[in-house]
C-alpha cells in the first residue's frame, strides 16, 4: 500500500498545480453571456415593474371608483400600498445563493484548506495496506469536504448489482441503440418541422378581434371668459369615474407592429352644484348660502326655456325643475334677471363612440408581452343630458347646449398582453386620453377635458 | 492572501475589464482541473466556460472572508460533476478485473509530463476518473466519497483501485519503454 500512496502522491504533485491557458475566445463567451444575463435580469425588473405600474393604476381607479363620495383624493394612501415585489429573479438568485452558500462557510473552508491539507498528507508517513483494507487517514476537516458536493451524487445506483447485470444492460442498451437513434431522429425532424411551422406562423399576418371595458377617470380640464365665469355654476368635483366598453379589430401584419380600430363606447360625467365659490353664494338668500346655490339663470320668454352656465357649457333646462326655486327681478333686472336658490346637484352626461385608428408595436413578444400604442380617435356625441339630483331623487331637466357633434382626441398607452392559450389574450392596457378641441362650440367655453382608462378585456387572433 | 475586494466589486458593477482580469487570474489552474474531470479538452473548455458565468452570475453571494480561489474552484468542480451525472456517465463501462497488475518504478511517473499524465486520467472511466479524482487529488476520504455518491465504501475502494490499475496498464503501455530506456542507459 506504500507503494499505492507514493504513487498517488506522484500523481497529485504532477497534478495538483497543474495549469494551461485556456483558449482565448472561451473569455469572449463568457463575457457575452454574462452580459446577456444581465440584460435578461434588466428585462425581467422591467417587466415586473410594468405589472406593478398597471396593477397600481388598476388599483387606483378602481379605488378612486369606490369612494366617489371623497371629493379628493389621498395619494400618500396610494403610496404605503403594496410595496414593490421582489423579482423572480431575484428570488431565483437567491435561492440559488443559499444553496451554493450553505455547503458554504465548511465548502469554503474545505477548498480553501485543501492545499494545506494536501501538504499535511504528503509530509504524512505513509502506511502500507491492502486495498481491501485501505482507509487514508481522515483529512483535516473531514466533514467539511463533504459538504459542496451534496446532491451532486443522489442519483448514482448502489453498485451492489453485479457487473454481470451492467454487461447485460449494455448488451441491451446497443440492440436498442439503432431503434433509439432513429425515433431520435424522428423526433429531432418533428420539431424542426414545428420550429420552422411557429416560425412561419409568427411571421404571417394575423388579425385580432376582441372585445373591452374599461374604468375612464375623466379629469375636467375648462377655461372661460370672465363674464361667462361670473355667473356659472361652480363645478362640484373636478374629476369623475365613467365606464366605457366596445369591440377591437386589430391588423398585425409583422411581428411588432400593427393597426388597431374598433368601436367604442365612453361615458363622461361633469357635476355642478354647491360650491364654496363666492360667485355662487352672494347676497340674494344670505340665511343659506352656506349649503346653497345662487345662480343667474336666463329666462326666454318666447321659448319659455331657462339657461344657466356651466363648467362644460351652457345648461338648458326644459322647464322650471320642481327641487328648485326661481326668483326674479330680486335686484336689478339688467344685472341678474332670475336666480336659482337650490341644494341640488346637476349632472351633465355626454355619450360618446369612439372611433380609434392607433398603432401599436410589440416591446416584448413572450408569453406576457408588453406593447405600447398611440393614436387618434373621432368621438361622435351621441348622447347629452342633464339631471338634476336632490332630496327628491333624480330627474332629467335638460341638456347642454352647444356641444360639438364629433370630437377628436389622443390617445396613448402601455399594456400587458397575456397568452391565456395560442389564439387568446388576456390584455390590461392603462391608457391616457386627450381631447385636442373644446367639446363644446361655446366661444366663452373650453372644455377638453383628459381621462385615464385602464382597458381590460380579451383578444382573439385568427 | 490577496486582497480581491476592489475587483470583485468592479466585477459585480459589471465593469468587463475587471471580468477579464479576474478570469486571466484564475483561468488557467481552474482549466487544469477542469482537465481532469472531463474526457477531452473541449468537456473541459465548456465546463470551465459554465463555471466562470456561475462565478461571475453569483460573485455578489461571495463573502469575503474565505478564499476566493477555493470558491471558485468549489464551483468549477461542481460545475464537472453535474455534466458527468447530467450525462448518465455513471456505470462502469469496463470490467478491469480481468487485467494483469503491472509494476513499475516511481521513476515512469516522475518522468511523464503532466499534459501526458492529464491524457490519461482523461482516458479513465468517468466513473473511476471520479472516485480517482475526490480522493487523490481532493483529498476526501472513502468514507465521504461513499455518502456523496451515494455507494458503498467497498465499491467507491474498488472503483479507485480499478482507476489506479488501468493509470498503471496505461502508464506501462504509454511509457514503459521509457522505464526500460532509463535502467538501460543507466
Amino acid at each position: 500500500m506504500k507503494n499505492t500512496n507514493n504513487i498517488d502522491e506522484l500523481y497529485r504533485e504532477k497534478l495538483q498545480n497543474f495549469e494551461k491557458d485556456p483558449p482565448s475566445y472561451l473569455l469572449e463567451n463568457i463575457l457575452a453571456s454574462t452580459a446577456v444575463n444581465k440584460k435578461s435580469r434588466k428585462m425581467v425588473s422591467w417587466r415586473i415593474a410594468g405589472v406593478a405600474a398597471a396593477l397600481l393604476l388598476a388599483f387606483v381607479a378602481g379605488w378612486q371608483f369606490n369612494s366617489r363620495e371623497q371629493l379628493e383624493l389621498k395619494p400618500q394612501t396610494v403610496m404605503t400600498q403594496n410595496p414593490a415585489p421582489k423579482t423572480e429573479t431575484e428570488t431565483l438568485i437567491q435561492a440559488e445563493a443559499k444553496i451554493a452558500r450553505n455547503p458554504s462557510e465548511s465548502s469554503n473552508a474545505m477548498v480553501a484548506s485543501l492545499p494545506e491539507m494536501d501538504q499535511a498528507k504528503s509530509s504524512k508517513s505513509i502506511k502500507i495496506n491492502s486495498i481491501s483494507e485501505t482507509e487514508p487517514s481522515p483529512p483535516i476537516n473531514e466533514t467539511s469536504l463533504l459538504k459542496p458536493l451534496d446532491s451532486r451524487f443522489s442519483k448514482i445506483p448502489n453498485e451492489t448489482a453485479s457487473i454481470k447485470k451492467l454487461h447485460e444492460r449494455k448488451t441491451k442498451e446497443v440492440t436498442n441503440d439503432l431503434a433509439e437513434r432513429s425515433i431520435d431522429q424522428q423526433i429531432m425532424e418533428q420539431n424542426k418541422q414545428l420550429t420552422v411551422a411557429q416560425n412561419a406562423d409568427k411571421q404571417k399576418a394575423h388579425w385580432l378581434v376582441g372585445a373591452q371595458v374599461s374604468p375612464g377617470y375623466n379629469i375636467s380640464n375648462s377655461s372661460h371668459s370672465a363674464q361667462y365665469a361670473s355667473n356659472m355654476l361652480a363645478a362640484e368635483s373636478t374629476h369623475s369615474v365613467d365606464l366605457g366598453a366596445g369591440l377591437t379589430v386589430e391588423y398585425k401584419p409583422g411581428k411588432r407592429w400593427s393597426v388597431q380600430s374598433g368601436v367604442y363606447y365612453s361615458g363622461m360625467a361633469q357635476n355642478s352644484g354647491v360650491s364654496g365659490s363666492q360667485n355662487s353664494k352672494n347676497s340674494f338668500a344670505p340665511g343659506l348660502a352656506a349649503d346653497f346655490m345662487n345662480t343667474s339663470v336666463n329666462v326666454d320668454a318666447s321659448t319659455n326655456k331657462l339657461s344657466m352656465n356651466s363648467t362644460a357649457g351652457v345648461i338648458e333646462l326644459k322647464g322650471i325643475p320642481s327641487q328648485i326655486i326661481l326668483g326674479s327681478k330680486l335686484e336689478s333686472n339688467s344685472v341678474t334677471p332670475a336666480v336659482f336658490t337650490s341644494d341640488v346637484q346637476f349632472t351633465q352626461n355626454f355619450e360618446y363612440i369612439e372611433i380609434p385608428l392607433c398603432l401599436r408595436y410589440t416591446l416584448i413578444d413572450s408569453r406576457i408581452g408588453v406593447e405600447m400604442m398611440g393614436g387618434f380617435s373621432s368621438n361622435l356625441l351621441v348622447g347629452n343630458e342633464t339631471y338634476l339630483q336632490g332630496a327628491s331623487g333624480k330627474s332629467l331637466v335638460g341638456s347642454t347646449k352647444d356641444m360639438e357633434p364629433i370630437n377628436y382626441s389622443g390617445t396613448m398607452g402601455v399594456g400587458l398582453k397575456y397568452s391565456l392559450s395560442k389564439r387568446l389574450f388576456l390584455n390590461v392596457e392603462p391608457r391616457v386620453k386627450y381631447y385636442l378641441n373644446s367639446l363644446n362650440s361655446n366661444s366663452s367655453v373650453s372644455y377638453k377635458p383628459y381621462s385615464i382608462g385602464v382597458f381590460t378585456g380579451l383578444s382573439y387572433q385568427f | 492572501m490577496e486582497d480581491f475586494k476592489p475587483l470583485i466589486s468592479e466585477c459585480i458593477a459589471g465593469n468587463q475589464k475587471a471580468l477579464a482580469e479576474l478570469y486571466h487570474h484564475f483561468a488557467p489552474k481552474m482549466f487544469g482541473v477542469c482537465l481532469r474531470y472531463a474526457k477531452d479538452t473541449t468537456e473541459a473548455e465548456d465546463n470551465l466556460q459554465d463555471g466562470f458565468i456561475k462565478v461571475f452570475a453569483n460573485l455578489k453571494t461571495f463573502r469575503n472572508d474565505g478564499s476566493l480561489e477555493g470558491w471558485i474552484r468549489r464551483i468549477i468542480i461542481n460545475v464537472s460533476l453535474e455534466k458527468i451525472r447530467k450525462q448518465h456517465l455513471m456505470y462502469p463501462v469496463e470490467d478491469v478485473s480481468i487485467y494483469d497488475s503491472v509494476n513499475f518504478s516511481d521513476d515512469v511517473i516522475a518522468k511523464i509530463s503532466a499534459d501526458d499524465l492529464m491524457k490519461l486520467i482523461q482516458e479513465l472511466p468517468p466513473r473511476y476518473r471520479l472516485v480517482f479524482n475526490l480522493y487523490v487529488m481532493e483529498g476526501m476520504s472513502h468514507q465521504e466519497i461513499a455518502k456523496e455518491m451515494s455507494i458503498t465504501q467497498g465499491t467507491s475502494k474498488s472503483n479507485l483501485a480499478r482507476a489506479r490499475e488501468i493509470l498503471k496498464r496505461k502508464v506501462h503501455e504509454t511509457f514503459g519503454e521509457l522505464k526500460a530506456q532509463n535502467n538501460y542507459t543507466a
